[in-house]
């Protein structure tokens, strides 16, 4: 507080204004970003009916009810759902940074002569692939991974994009260090854990974010690759009670009646119970993203 | 991936054997017909022209009669099959509906169901077919969502033809098909080749789902009766708007409106108006219809020129809700839900019967169904929004991979036969159902459960609600709509004469393709266009210029390839 | 970042006069010298090798008419017909517009934003209040485009939100209009991914040197001039690579979130290239048509994004190789 203070004493009257215009600019930003997720959440716990009716913005739930919710929880597979995906997010993440911080570092080495092509090979992936059915066949038939927790993990061991931002990020550290820790004796599998990792906390916490949150929401490929109950993830669950309450798209089953409005109430339960764990995640996160992870390094 | 499969009981098909099929399918039938006191009319069927009824005499036919256990050996069989979003609320599989578990208990066959992920089953479906192993039973829409057409599974080995398999072992589906003519006609390809169990739509009652309703309350309070021609809607709609029916001191009423599951698709050519809620009344339909044997195509006709000058002048005139066309499902109920729509496009589960359940207790609201609107009073509108007979989904085929085929066929068999389509349709007796007077009912178990729709609760028993190999049961929908507001719905959207309905013809491969490069163009031009005009956005003439434009688009060749269609269909056996 | 200028060899190598070796050679000694790394290469290599370039030949489906039950050796081969069947729709000019039409706005706003937002996160001082919003903006990247959509159909109608504030006596019906669909597009684009698009941003500059902001602090610099010499430089690569990345994906616009907000009266500006082939799928699942197309899309992406990556190189000196 104190230094804040100090902060504050020290600007010019052009850089206060700005501080002013930042502060309230981000206070709009958060009432702006804030909106949906309440939104959903109070839909969530409206009365069907009324949440029917109502237009405009919607600032707390209307006549407050859990039904949803019960409904959401009460079908049988919420909980193997929840813990199927809690295996994946774990078992995948940790191979998406093993894989990904080798190719990173590997890949940031100046000095390697096959980088570059390397570099082309991996990316020219990004936009030529052989599409749906032929590696459906390659992983379903040929690796034998349908209906096995792997189809889920390992085809998707490498987010390219990912790649080339912990490559940039390591391509970024000091050459001296690796200089100094070379002359020490060190070699990469070393320089790689003992120095490079540290250094890039930030940028690993990212990784776990991105490839946690990218497990998290997954269910194209279980729905490809799996056909037993048991082992779908949570939103291929939630996708399906979704699907079930909510007869819209439905023109030739004929069906009846008043319980369906609660269709829509559901929809914005699902979010809720999909989003709300992840939100516990990024505040951990976040405490890696601070400057000066850097201090003690530089001793040359 | 290999083309050549070991093909049970097929044979090369050539001219000379198929003759020789049809003499035996006549034969067969005479004989069959005359199988009299097991064989009772099944109770869903209302016959819809065509086909002698069957005259009663008894004798042994060449197919044998079904009879239970189908083995006496444990045997079971692998099935494919979409899920249905009134299964999945309370239950796993199909295995766990009551239906199944006694025909299991009735046949001795077990069976091994599969179920892609909800709303999944088209990527599903071309993954089985790709990945060369397949279940012994493939239940799927194979007439409208198998890439290609069902005629090329069977060319391609991948589902066996069951003509004679049928003739031979299935004496319930074939007496069912010789009895409707027209259902067979349906379901069979071009060559006539019968590739699954269909599910038949056994009653037109059941084939209606959607119609124009209007608030009743409002009529009343405005002493106007249920409108018939376009003229009386004309001026029931201009009344809703004069007058402010509902109640409030704005003027905010939206005459007519509609929706769609995705903003747009609604009303685009193809949506919510193609229910050929007022279009009916010219004669014609939104895109392809025939007349008499003679495929058309609606913007080509000078009464659709009509149609849309009209639309035009009652958008003009705000008796259209303005927001339209970037209307979804929720922004429609809100309005609906406000008492601002006096009319609109809807189902009669979730449309009549949701807004009911809504509004219930909430002021006066009350749907009326209407039928659809003629030109000149006292006329049958000419069309309206109705399946087929067969419309294709839930259709068993068997497939090369299955190593027990007459046993398959025999079982699939008994959906058709009287104690089956009970099983199927309603469950079990004493307890999904009971006897009243002769009629299947329903129970209270299902019908009045207290955690789950009626939709739901009657799943847990039986297919009936959904679709699946057997023929449905008029009697279900009569129980289910429960409001008289939806049995209502029943009468008013049955009263079409849809003669120049589209019958489920196919284009043939090659034709197909060719025919989706056309009308991708074609379509996006014509949604634009027709939007455009109506919304006043354009003029007519930019209408007119479309419609002479499309003859350069390629229409010619679209209507030839849709007719040589049409014409195939005509000439399939049956 | 700093540039050190080596040719290939660790500085700890004695200096001695170097015979010009072969190629082979050359690499065989670089194989030997940094055979940790190769082999740390080694998984990667076969990951991609394996599960992306296995499957590569699918996409010879282009030029098939394909049949999923024939598979790919007993499909008739037709050449380039599914492409020319593209190139010959009467939209195909308009299509590509519009694509690349709501790819360059999202490009010109929807890139700098999170940039921006990070910097600007960067100058609240105050640790708790920046951590709140940095928390709160990413929130919607997780609400379903389903939602976001409904919203903006209900804010945006006739009689919505929107039109209230404005007041005017013709209200606009804004999802009816071709002339607002790209505004409303990038924009609920850039409300929902603002702040998921931030984090790489912040990490980035987390990873920035303190010391460097210690020496500009002592030679005066004010906020905006630590900004403009040290932060922004400091993310520049990033910023960079993701730029040719962002580059390499002009020709892409994803379907879904245009289906569910499109209707013919917006065609004009909002029909791209993945919805008309979406549509036309509809009619029939039609895997060649969409693989040539795809192809072609991937085609003309991959040579922007190498054209984008030469030009990186030539300017700043980064890029992807």
């Amino acid at each position: 507080m104190v230094a804040l203070q100090r902060a504050w004493r020290r600007e010019s009257p052009g850089e206060r204004l700005f501080t002013i215009g930042n502060v309230a600019l981000m206070v709009a930003l958060i009432a702006v970003t804030l909106y949906p997720l309440l939104f959903v959440l109070f839909a969530s716990l409206s009365d069907p009916a009324l949440l029917s009716q109502h237009r405009g913005l919607l600032m707390a739930p209307l006549d407050l009810t859990f039904e949803a919710y019960h409904r959401v929880f009460q079908n049988p597979m919420i909980l193997t759902g929840y813990r199927n995906t809690l295996f994946y997010v774990v078992a995948g993440t940790a191979l998406n940074l093993v894989m990904t911080t080798l190719g990173a570092y590997a890949l940031s080495r100046r000095e390697l002569r096959l980088k570059n092509p390397i570099m082309f090979f991996i990316v020219f992936t990004m936009f030529f692939s052989g599409g749906l059915i032929p590696t459906f066949l390659l992983v379903g038939q040929t690796l034998h991974m349908q209906d096995t927790p792997w189809a889920l993990i390992v085809p998707g061991a490498i987010q390219t994009i990912n790649l080339i931002i912990m490559r940039t990020a390591f391509a970024a550290v000091p050459a001296s260090l690796e200089e100094a820790a070379k002359l020490d004796g060190a070699n990469d599998w070393t320089i790689l854990l003992r120095i490079y990792v540290p250094l890039s906390l930030p940028v690993i916490a990212v990784m776990v974010l991105f490839y946690g949150v990218a497990h998290w929401n997954a269910f194209f490929s279980a729905l490809v690759y799996l056909r037993d109950r048991e082992l779908y993830p949570l939103q291929l669950v939630l996708r399906e009670i979704l699907i079930s309450n909510n007869i819209e798209g439905m023109t030739t089953d004929v069906a009846s009646g008043d319980k369906f409005a609660l269709g829509e109430t559901i929809k914005f339960a699902t979010i809720i119970v999909a989003t709300v764990p992840i939100l516990f995640v990024y505040p951990y996160l976040q405490r890696h993203f601070v400057k000066g992870v850097l201090i003690g390094a530089i001793k040359e | 991936m290999t083309s050549a499969r070991n093909i049970p009981c097929g044979r090369a098909r050539g001219a000379v054997e198929d003759g020789m099929d049809k003499q035996i399918d006549r034969r067969e039938f005479l004989r069959l017909v005359g199988v009299g006191a097991g064989a009772a009319v099944l109770a869903a069927c209302a016959p819809q022209g065509g086909g002698p009824a069957a005259a009663s005499a008894s004798a042994a036919g060449s197919a044998q009669p079904l009879t239970l256990p189908i083995v006496n050996a444990p045997l079971s069989l692998s099935y494919w099959a979409p899920m249905s979003s009134n299964v999945i609320a309370s239950m796993k599989s199909f295995a766990e509906i009551g239906c199944y578990k006694e025909l299991e208990k009735r046949t001795g066959i077990h069976i091994n169901f599969q179920h892609p992920p909800l709303n999944a089953e088209l990527e599903q479906f071309n993954l089985v077919i790709a990945s060369g192993k397949y279940p012994d039973i493939i239940e799927y829409n194979w007439l409208q969502s198998a890439p290609g057409g069902p005629a090329r599974y069977v060319k391609d080995g991948v589902v066996i033809r069951l003509n004679q398999l049928i003739d031979q072992y299935a004496p319930n589906l074939k007496k069912v098909l010789a009895d409707h003519p027209d259902w067979r006609k349906q379901i069979v390809t071009d060559e006539g080749d019968i590739y699954a169990f269909p599910f038949i739509r056994g009653d037109i009652r059941l084939a209606v789902s959607a119609g124009m309703a209007l608030r009743r309350d409002w009529l009343d309070k405005l002493s106007l009766s249920t409108p018939s021609t376009l003229d009386d809607w004309q001026t029931v709609l201009r009344t809703f708007k004069d007058k402010h029916p509902n109640g409030n001191s704005k003027a905010d009423e939206l005459p007519l409106s509609t929706w769609a599951a995705v903003a747009g698709s609604g009303t685009g050519a193809r949506g919510a108006f193609s229910r050929y809620s007022f279009i009916g009344a010219y004669g014609i339909g939104m895109d392809w219809f025939q007349d008499k044997g003679a495929m058309q195509y609606g913007p080509l006709q000078p009464a659709f020129r009509e149609f849309l000058v009209k639309m035009t002048q009652w958008y003009k005139e705000g008796l259209i809700d303005p927001d339209v066309f970037a209307t979804t499902q929720a922004t429609f109920d809100a309005k609906m839900t406000n008492n601002q729509i006096g009319a609109a496009s809807m189902l009669g589960g979730n449309g009549i019967g949701k807004y009911a359940g809504l509004m219930a207790g909430k002021g006066s609201f009350k749907l009326v169904a209407a039928p659809n609107p003629t030109l000149k009073a006292g006329e049958k509108p000419l069309l309206g929004a109705r399946d087929n007979a067969y419309p294709g989904q839930g259709a068993a085929a068997i497939t090369s991979a299955n190593k027990n085929v007459i046993e398959t066929v025999k079982m699939l068999d008994y959906g058709y036969s009287p104690e089956g389509a009970l099983l199927y349709n309603f469950g079990i007796e004493g307890q999904s159902y009971t006897m009243v007077n002769g009629q299947p009912t329903y129970t209270e178990l299902v019908m009045r459960d207290p955690k789950l729709p009626s939709a739901q609760a009657i799943s847990r028993y039986a297919r009936g609600n959904f679709n699946g190999p057997f023929v449905q049961d008029v009697r279900y929908v009569q129980q289910y709509y429960e409001l008289p507001e939806q049995k209502d719905a029943l009468t008013a959207w049955t009263q079409p004469t849809n003669e120049k309905l589209l019958p489920p013809i196919t284009v043939t491969q090659d034709e197909s393709k060719r025919f989706a490069s056309l009308m991708a163009d074609i379509n996006t031009r014509y949604d634009e266009v027709f939007n455009r005009v109506w919304s006043g956005k354009a003029g007519i003439d930019e209408w007119d210029g479309f419609v002479k434009g499309l003859s350069g688009m390629g229409i010619s060749e679209a209507l030839k390839i849709q007719q040589s269609a049409l014409d195939r269909y005509a000439k399939r056996p049956g | 970042m700093r540039v050190i200028a080596t040719d290939g060899l660790p500085l700890t190598a004695p200096l001695r006069s170097r015979p010009s070796l072969g190629r082979w050679a050359v690499l065989a000694r670089d194989l030997r010298r940094n055979k940790h790394v190769y082999l740390m290469l080694l998984p990667v290599v076969l990951y991609y090798l394996i599960f992306h370039y296995g499957p590569m030949w699918g996409a010879l489906i282009a030029f098939q008419d394909f049949n999923p039950v024939r598979g790919i050796l007993g499909s008739p081969w037709v050449g380039l017909q599914n492409f020319t069947d593209f190139f010959s729709s009467i939209y195909f000019a308009r299509l590509l517009i519009n694509t690349l039409a709501m790819n360059v706005l999202d490009l010109l706003f929807g890139f700098p934003a999170p940039i921006l937002l990070a910097l600007l996160l960067n100058e609240i001082l105050w640790g708790p209040f920046r951590r709140l919003v940095q928390t709160v903006t990413y929130l919607p990247h997780f609400i379903s485009i389903v939602v976001v959509v409904g919203m903006l159909f209900d804010f945006f109608s006739r009689d919505g939100l929107v039109n209230q504030l404005v007041a005017s006596s013709d209200p606009i019906s804004f999802m009816q209009s071709p002339d607002w669909f790209r505004q409303l597009f990038v924009a609920s684009g850039i409300w929902q991914q603002l702040g998921w698009g931030s984090i790489v941003f912040l990490a980035a500059m987390a990873n920035v040197d303190p010391q460097l902001y210690d020496a500009a602090k002592v030679d005066g610099a004010s906020r905006f001039q630590l900004m403009r010499h040290v932060t922004l430089p400091g993310i520049m690569t990033v910023i960079m690579v993701l730029l040719v990345l962002r580059l390499g994906m002009m020709m892409t616009v994803g379907y879904e979130k245009i289906i569910l907000m499109y209707n013919p009266l917006t065609y004009e500006t909002a029909d791209v290239v993945s919805t008309y082939v979406y549509r036309r799928g509809i009619l029939q699942a039609d895997f060649s048509f969409s693989a040539a197309v795809g192809l072609f899309n991937s085609v003309i992406n991959f040579g922007l994004l190498v054209g984008a990556n030469r030009l990186s190189r030539r300017f700043t000196g980064t890029g992807l190789w």
